[in-house]
């Protein structure tokens, strides 16, 4: 008995674990995602120089999009809009803006 | 003796097919088989729960293909990535941005999830 209240222990804590973005405030991701939606809001919207689809975000998984926006930030990645996006953002913008789009469902 | 010569002709015709396919690594290779490798990350349904790897299904096709050709430049650094679109041809990159694009997703544009709505 003891040995499986251990294992529900164990399971908790991962669940807690997967869930560690926890401290991650989606209300504020919300409010910033405002911006984005100037561009990737817009159903079929493109970039209008080279002539390509604006990626769909919305659901798309946190630690991509964290991973996506510090390279941006770092200005590892080419695109100057989002250069410029990503400049003004703080770690914590990007954690919060990543969970709040990767918790959205079509 | 006959044969043999046959198959000269034809091993050296196909060598000139190839030649002519140059930048493409695996002439011949659908985009099913291509896709394979693409699934060991991204999942073979493009829906990749993993959550350091981009989504592709229902992604735009377009984006796909430029995020595969920034790979190839340099405009996007990733270690993996750049190492398999180096095996790829425009029509290989072209197929495989498609064959996701067109995959059922979770992917969607912001415009329904702006302020006040969830």
């Amino acid at each position: 008995m003891p040995r499986i209240a251990c294992r529900f222990a164990l399971l908790a804590a991962f669940l807690f674990a997967v869930s560690a973005h926890a401290d991650d405030d989606l209300k504020a991701g919300k409010a910033l995602v405002y911006t984005c939606g100037g561009c990737h809001g817009v159903t079929g919207y493109k970039n209008a120089y080279p002539n390509y689809h604006v990626p769909r975000i919305a659901g798309q998984n946190y630690d991509y999009i964290v991973a996506a926006l510090t390279e941006y930030k770092k200005g590892e990645r080419a695109h100057p809009t989002m250069r410029a996006q990503g400049e003004g953002m703080s770690d914590e913008d990007i954690r919060n803006i990543a969970a709040y789009l990767s918790s959205l469902k079509p | 003796m006959k044969f043999i010569t046959l198959f000269l002709i034809a091993a050296a015709f196909s060598g000139n097919v190839f030649a002519a396919e140059e930048g493409a690594a695996a002439p011949g290779k659908s985009v099913q088989d291509l896709a394979k490798t693409c699934a060991a990350c991204h999942a073979a349904d493009g829906n990749g729960t993993a959550a350091q790897y981009p989504r592709l299904a229902g992604q735009y096709h377009d984006y796909l293909e430029r995020a595969m050709r920034e790979y190839k430049t340099g405009d996007r650094q990733n270690a993996i990535m750049a190492g398999f679109v180096k095996t790829l041809s425009d029509a290989d990159m072209d197929a495989l941005a498609r064959y996701f694009s067109a995959m059922p997703g979770k992917l969607d544009d912001l415009a329904k999830h702006e302020q006040g709505s969830e």
